[in-house]
């Protein structure tokens, strides 16, 4: 299910939701990371490191980036357990809590969002850029870009997994 | 092999982590020009670091050899330089009544043990028998004949004579003479046992056969041997003249010659 929600959305965001920037480089949202969000905290680190990388590689033949989602997606799943277990609840993650806004809260799912596409947008900023002077010029654009990334994941999130929805499911 | 097998386990994610990295790097830095010039420039200031550090700590581990080499060179140039001082050029005794005319070698010895060596000039230029002779300062021989323009020169290469000289400037005289073996060793006769002389030491003229003033450079002694029994040893020396290149000769030439001659004879009365 991950790997298909995965593919989807390197599809859809590589043929459709690319352009989806109504502020340029300011605002440059990876929807493709929503998919990577919804892997499962308890879930080994070694299959979010695996699918951070393909999830690059996905995009990067998708897009024709040559590397750069590649090196960002497997830095963002390399450290995508650590900031599980930077998020996680004082008692642990249950086995049956999945990351969604019923299960986690707000703040852990706006937080984790967060910090996933602000690591993720870093990478990419740096790996496009490289010299070090061109650094400083693209920070601000990789944060209000990483700031959109979260509220198009938390608006993908939020249709999906709307509030009612939840209501009617439990 | 089993730590090993435990280590790698226990940081199988880390190396996952950079296996994978180092594969997305080499993707970029294949596809993006921009990246791997960075790339390259970034790496290529970092290695040269990492040389020049490594040479200098090289060079530093490589100081004591360096040194040695060194101190070894610094002696040969040392010992070089003294055996030039020591065959410096002869230079012209006008206080001791001893001035020089130039001439050229004809025909060297040729390493029989009595064979003649011809040069220029002869009465024409001033020559007269029993003068020295000088080849760059050191003694080569004595003019043995003359003709009108030609001489005929007894070199040190000669069986047939002997040369007083004296062991380094202050020792004991003896005689030099060649046994016509080999022509690059002179062999000092008449060394009592009891003289001190070791290889190296330096063989000047004495000046007491009156065709060269003493001090000049005839050799270097090359070895030593005391026979056992034997009241002299035997020496052998290395001529500082090389009579294979000898090319240019000084004739010495003294003023008061003729008074010499009259005083060593044993008619001569006040």
């Amino acid at each position: 299910m991950i790997v298909v929600r995965i593919l989807l959305l390197v599809f859809f965001q590589a043929f459709f939701l690319r352009d989806v920037s109504p502020l340029g480089e300011w605002t440059r949202p990876e929807w493709t990371l929503w998919a990577l969000l919804l892997i499962p905290p308890q879930a080994n680190s070694f299959l979010k490191l695996t699918l951070g990388f393909a999830m690059g590689v996905g995009l990067d033949i998708a897009m024709g980036s040559y590397g750069h989602h590649m090196v960002a997606g497997t830095v963002l799943g390399g450290l995508l357990p650590a900031l599980h277990r930077l998020f996680a609840p004082r008692e642990g993650y249950e086995i049956s809590d999945h990351p969604i806004l019923r299960d986690m809260g707000s703040s852990w799912l706006v937080g984790l969002t967060f910090s996933a596409a602000l690591i993720y947008h870093l990478a990419l900023m740096l790996v496009s850029n490289w010299y070090w002077h061109l650094i400083p010029g693209a920070l601000l654009p990789t944060l209000t870009s990483a700031v959109f990334t979260t509220l198009c994941c938390l608006v993908l999130h939020l249709m999906v997994y709307a509030p009612d929805r939840r209501k009617s499911s439990s | 092999m089993r730590n090993l097998w435990l280590l790698l386990q226990r940081n199988a994610f880390t190396l996952a982590f950079i296996a994978l990295m180092a594969v997305s790097l080499s993707v970029l830095l294949r596809n993006d020009g921009a990246a791997r010039s960075s790339w390259f420039k970034q790496t290529g200031a970092i290695s040269y670091m990492i040389d020049h550090q490594r040479h200098g700590w090289s060079n530093y581990l490589r100081l004591a050899e360096q040194n040695a080499e060194l101190a070894e060179e610094n002696a040969n140039l040392r010992s070089r330089l003294l055996s030039m001082d020591m065959a410096t050029e002869w230079v012209e005794d006008t206080v001791r009544h001893w001035t020089v005319r130039s001439g050229m070698l004809i025909k060297g010895p040729d390493g029989k043990p009595r064979s003649p060596s011809i040069a220029t000039p002869g009465l024409n230029g001033g020559i007269e028998t029993g003068m020295g002779v000088l080849s760059g300062g050191a003694a080569f021989g004595t003019v043995e004949e003359v003709g009108e323009d030609h001489c005929r020169i007894l070199t040190l290469m000669h069986s047939g004579t002997s040369w007083s000289c004296r062991i380094g400037r202050n020792g004991p005289v003896a005689s030099l003479g060649w046994d016509g073996m080999d022509m690059g060793l002179l062999q000092l006769k008449d060394v009592p046992r009891h003289v001190q002389a070791v290889r190296g030491d330096s063989i000047f003229t004495s000046g007491y056969d009156l065709r060269f003033p003493p001090d000049v450079m005839m050799g270097t002694i090359f070895d030593v041997e005391r026979q056992s029994g034997a009241d002299f040893m035997s020496v052998s020396v290395v001529p500082t003249v090389d009579f294979k290149s000898s090319r240019h000769l000084d004739f010495l030439v003294h003023q008061a010659d003729s008074e010499r001659t009259a005083l060593s004879s044993t008619e001569w009365q006040p």
